[in-house]
């Protein structure tokens, strides 16, 4: 066909624009995945001792698998659940009415070494997770029998009975890369880990730091670090990680000292975020020896009434603690009516009247010394002090960590026997569910699983306990929560709650643009870092 | 002794040193509570026991870990799964500067208040050195270590306080390692010194008409140097001991700091691997001493 | 243990520095009487036996209002807590004075004990040589071999901490001092005509132990045990600073300075007090067993 010059004219017109429009939004686009520059160092306070998610056996793992790892679901930074590598899941009743989670794994995905993330790799990590002998928390996926793959983008969970701990635990499972892992060996794994997260792992000295570089090919396009190299520099001593914040050798601190808070928070240009650190504190009391005092609510509830907690929170930790009764605020299972128990010694001594012990008695009263929370030992000294002022006279016993849970894991044979009271903690989380918690400090020990650091004993609560195990539909669930929270509270069981520590991060604001995220239950992840000039 | 005869004793003392330990942190308690995670069902708990060896008897465990350090491998840390010796090794050099360090420390305080000493013998120098000496090994080491954190990184701010950054982090510390041997060496510098001053030697050297100082410095002080070198390499083996605490204190990553934690983590492999080096290091700086006491004076050779 | 053969060239010296008055046996000269010790001793002694009756209150009181006050005399302090407030408004004067009972107990038990331990080794060691001699001396050998902190360390993990744990750990630790320079003595007195004479007569070896070697070896033990007060004292201060010493509610000075480390820019007073507590004990030990040894006889090598 001829063209009419004036048309082939605007035709080429009409090419280049709509060339140069296509160039344009090409450009945008790179131009928003644009590579990441500049190198950060920060600081933690405890490092993990494994890079391997099927070793993780201490929240403290988390803070560097977290980084090179991801799970299907994920909370975000506000604390809401948001599906991840999941574009989206589905939980259904099976044909034989046990329940099946339809997942479909979210398209685009890669490990860092360039393999796509697909359902076999899913069905891969699943083994590698149910496996005793290699993982640490088989028992966390045991209750799923069968792994079904529908396509490579989207599988079945086939679940033997129900349980409504691998909701809470986005999905459990972590995507671990197949090919590689079948190619290199276990071992070469833990040592060089391939993930599908935003940092990738250059290299790691034990005790010294942990090295990353920003995922070039990451997934998720909207929420990446900014900075092409992370280091993560391990310094356990508050004086000396704090030196180096303050002498610029890191420009991002974890876990400030409570008393020097009021310090950061003035000095400039630096920022500060305080957040509730996820765990749980609690002083838990000997309930299963035939004579003990503890034996009686009224002796717990005189204990529970003799603490100020609050004094505590201020003068020893420097107001860095929350409050909670049962189950903290925003948490699955809170119940703005239950109010934690008011400090009142002249009620406490009327209650250990009732009970039968008019002059009070004598008990060992164990502490931990091992600051794995700041201030745990302070704390625990300042509690058994205001609990020896009402007559429940404490012999306090220091432990450090290695002693202190030896004592507290039940199902030991021979001494030493807990034989009194016992300062505790058991992670509910962020924003937390008490659920894993409760299974293990509030539900009866039983050898094979409930109660590992139980010394409750109440049948009513056994079963609300194994049944919300057993409930997915939330909101059924959070019904059985608040009441099980509620009966924990009338009865003291399972220990009396006494605080939620914070936990407090600084950074040069001037330098580098930071919003916190959590990695599963625990803070720190760098989802959202960058740096605020070109480095 | 021959030297032969040295090395066997030396020997037998480290093969008894690793039977101690290994015995006695087996019985520090189960490590497994600490490395696996608190709600770990039965099962993961037998298999991770099985994995590391722990169910098997004890004198098979010994006979296995013995084996295996002959041939330098003392297992992986339960901890960290990386071999237990390397990261003793790793630290090795961070002790090792410090106790040099110290050494160096208490040898330049020593000569220079021995050496006035003995040369204004019964002047208030003489006795405020003795005073300072006497007081100096009153001190527990860690709070030499505390007060010197105290007044100089706290206070002034002159000087790091932790780790091991710069080469003035390695101030504070071996000044608090070394403080404790600089009232004894001082002593010997001081009495090596007046027996050599009194000697024909020097006294001919005097008549000569050579300048005091010289004397005293040069000459004399080679002379006293030798009881004082002698006594060096039980100092050092001193400090390699003596730096467990100082090091906790200061945060230096040496080989006493990662066998503090590797106690209190229940970490077997790498207490066996630190506590093991230290007592070879030990028996080898003391052989050396006696070796070099039987060369230097004959007579302190005894068959 | 370095510090021992430190000692052995150090006396040497010592007794040429302190000079010809003593020589005088049975003078008494005042100017050189160990003032110090004489002073602090006695109120050592006292804090110790007055026991609770002394405390100005109570040690275990936390306030936690009156935390951190500083001592009396400056700014902000009490007088009612002379010494200042730690962290949990405890007062600091109280717990040193209960401190003082739990260190000189300690070193009481640890001394008997070891000092017990230690002669009885010695003395058969240096009696019947042989076989007998040389395995109580390999004994010695590994057990010195293994730094002292370190079997320590591990001890009191397998234990778990405590005041037994402390005396147990420092007895096996310090025997060997004991056994060591008692073996040197029995041998040289082995050789007395009175001992032969003894055994010709007939006395049983007991008798001849009880008889006539430990009472000429009671000097020595005395100046050994009174050195080794400062000693003692300092080695619990630091496995109880490790945490694996004394333990709450017990006070001792070492525990003190594990905690007042944590706030030590807030109140330096915490660290220093219980430190120059610490320190006075030990110059008061070493004073007077010095004064000791050399007024039993300054010629004496073995120390």
């Amino acid at each position: 066909m001829q063209q009419h010059p004036a048309s082939a004219r605007s035709k080429l017109t009409i090419t280049i624009g709509a060339l140069a429009f296509g160039a344009m939004t090409a450009l945008w686009g790179t131009a928003q995945a644009a590579p990441a520059t500049g190198s950060l160092t920060v600081a933690f306070g405890a490092e993990s001792t494994t890079l391997d998610p099927v070793r993780i056996s201490a929240g403290v793992d988390h803070y560097f698998v977290g980084q090179i790892f991801e799970m299907l679901v994920r909370r975000n930074a506000s604390l809401q659940d948001e599906n991840w590598l999941a574009e989206s899941w589905k939980l259904e009743t099976g044909k034989d009415g046990k329940p099946v989670l339809d997942v479909r794994l979210r398209k685009g995905v890669k490990f860092h070494n360039g393999d796509p993330l697909t359902a076999e790799d899913m069905e891969f990590s699943w083994q590698r997770q149910r496996d005793p002998k290699g993982s640490f928390f088989s028992h966390y996926v045991s209750s799923v029998e069968r792994f079904e793959i529908v396509d490579a983008h989207r599988f079945k969970l086939h679940f033997k009975e129900p349980d409504a701990q691998f909701l809470v635990g986005n999905l459990q499972l972590w995507a671990m890369p197949k090919k590689y892992i079948q190619k290199v060996g276990e071992e070469e794994f833990a040592r060089k880990p391939v993930g599908t997260g935003p940092w990738k792992f250059v290299s790691r000295t034990v005790k010294d730091e942990l090295k990353l570089e920003a995922f070039d090919d990451y997934w998720n396009k909207n929420k990446r670090p900014g900075v092409k190299t992370l280091t993560i520099k391990v310094i356990p001593e508050d004086l000396t990680r704090v030196a180096a914040f303050k002498t610029g050798k890191v420009d991002w601190i974890d876990n400030v000292p409570p008393s020097m808070i009021e310090e950061f928070r003035k000095m400039p240009g630096v920022k500060t975020a305080t957040l509730v650190s996820g765990n749980n504190l609690f002083l838990n009391f000997n309930t299963q020896m035939p004579k003990s005092p503890f034996n009686d609510v009224r002796v717990r509830q005189a204990a529970a009434h003799a603490i100020d907690v609050d004094a505590i929170i201020k003068r020893v930790l420097f107001g860095q603690g929350e409050r909670y009764a049962q189950v903290g605020k925003g948490s699955n299972g809170y119940d703005p009516a239950l109010k934690p128990y008011a400090y009142d010694p002249k009620r406490a001594r009327e209650l250990l009247k009732q009970a039968g012990y008019p002059n009070g008695f004598d008990t060992p009263c164990y502490n931990l010394t091992t600051p794995r929370e700041p201030g745990v030992k302070e704390v625990g000294e300042a509690m058994y002090a205001y609990l020896s002022s009402v007559g429940i006279r404490c012999q306090v016993r220091n432990l450090e960590y290695g002693a202190w849970i030896s004592l507290g894991k039940r199902g030991r044979s021979g001494p030493p026997e807990m034989d009194g009271v016992l300062s505790w903690m058991w992670s509910q989380g962020l924003p937390g569910d008490p659920g894993l918690a409760w299974s293990g400090h509030l539900h009866s020990y039983q050898p094979g699983g409930w109660g590992t650091y139980s010394y409750t004993n109440d049948a009513e609560v056994d079963a609300l306990i194994e049944k919300q195990r057993q409930t997915m539909d939330p909101a059924a669930r959070t019904e059985l929560l608040k009441q099980i929270a509620r009966l924990k509270h009338e009865r003291v069981l399972g220990g009396l709650p006494t605080y939620r520590p914070l936990v407090t991060f600084a950074w040069r604001e001037d330098k580098v643009h930071y919003v916190p995220w959590p990695i599963r239950d625990y803070w720190r992840a760098f989802q959202e870092v960058s740096l605020k000039q070109a480095q | 002794m021959s030297i032969a005869k040295r090395l066997l004793h030396g020997l037998v003392s480290i093969l008894g040193a690793s039977v101690i330990i290994f015995l006695i942190s087996r019985l520090s308690g189960d490590p497994l509570a600490l490395l696996l995670p608190a709600d770990a069902p039965p099962d993961v708990i037998e298999q991770t026991r099985q994995h590391l060896g722990l169910d098997q008897p004890l004198v098979a465990q010994y006979l296995k870990f013995l084996g295996h350090a002959l041939t330098g491998d003392f297992g992986n840390s339960y901890r960290w799964q990386e071999p237990a010796l390397g990261l003793i090794l790793d630290r090795l050099p961070a002790t090792v500067e410090l106790a040099l360090a110290a050494l160096a420390f208490s040898i330049a305080m020593a000569v220079p208040f021995g050496v006035l000493s003995a040369v204004h013998r019964g002047s208030w120098f003489d006795r405020f050195a003795k005073v300072f000496a006497m007081v100096g090994q009153a001190m527990p080491n860690f709070w030499v270590g505390l007060l010197l954190i105290l007044f100089f990184a706290v206070q002034l701010n002159w000087l790091p306080a932790f780790g091991r950054e710069s080469w003035s982090s390695l101030v504070l510390p071996a000044i608090a390692l070394g403080w404790y041997p600089v009232a004894a060496q001082t002593r010997i510098v001081r009495s090596a010194m007046l027996d050599v001053l009194d000697s024909d030697y020097i006294r001919m050297g005097r008549a000569m008409g050579l300048p005091e100082r010289v004397l005293v410095w040069k000459y004399a002080l080679r002379n006293a140097a030798i009881p004082l070198v002698t006594i060096l390499g039980v100092y050092f083996a001193a400090m390699l001991g003596g730096a467990f605490v100082v090091e906790v204190i200061f945060a230096w990553p040496g080989v006493g700091r990662t066998v503090v934690e590797a106690v209190f983590a229940r970490d077997f492999p790498v207490v066996q691997a630190g506590v093991m080096l230290t007592s070879v290091l030990f028996v080898l700086s003391n052989l050396l001493v006696d070796l070099s006491y039987s060369l230097i004076d004959p007579r302190i050779r005894h068959g | 243990m370095a510090d021992l053969t430190a000692a052995k060239t150090a006396s040497a010296a010592d007794s040429a520095i302190a000079g010809a008055p003593l020589r005088r046996r049975g003078a008494i000269a005042w100017g050189t009487l160990p003032w110090f010790a004489l002073l602090v001793f006695p109120v050592l002694i006292v804090c110790a036996l007055g026991g609770e009756l002394l405390l100005p209150h109570d040690p275990n009181a936390l306030d936690l209002g009156i935390a951190f006050l500083p001592p009396a005399w400056l700014d902000g302090g009490n007088w009612a807590y002379p010494l200042g407030t730690d962290n949990m408004g405890r007062d600091l004067l109280t717990r040193i004075m209960a401190g003082t009972r739990i260190s000189l107990v300690v070193a009481l038990y640890a001394i008997l004990i070891s000092g017990g331990i230690g002669t009885a080794a010695g003395m058969l060691a240096g009696y019947f040589g042989g076989r007998l001699d040389a395995l109580i001396m390999r004994l010695v050998d590994i057990q010195m071999s293994i730094p002292s902190l370190a079997l320590a360390l591990v001890l009191a993990a397998v234990l778990g901490p405590g005041f037994e744990t402390v005396v147990l750990v420092i007895v096996i630790t310090y025997w060997t001092w004991y056994a060591r320079i008692v073996r040197g003595e029995v041998m040289s007195l082995k050789q007395r005509d009175y001992v032969a004479l003894a055994r010709v007569a007939g006395c049983g070896t007991p008798t001849i132990f009880r008889r006539h070697l430990l009472p000429n070896l009671l000097n020595t033990l005395l100046v050994l045990a009174t050195l080794q007060v400062g000693q003692v004292i300092i080695f619990e201060a630091s496995l109880s600073f490790l945490g694996l010493g004394i333990q709450q509610p017990d006070v001792s000075w070492g525990l003190m300075l594990a905690d007042a480390r944590n706030y030590i820019t807030n109140a330096w007073w915490a660290i220093t007090m219980p430190g120059l507590a610490i320190m006075a004990t030990c110059l008061a030990s070493n004073l007077l067993g010095d004064w000791l040894r050399d007024r039993f006889d300054p010629k004496r090598r073995q120390l």
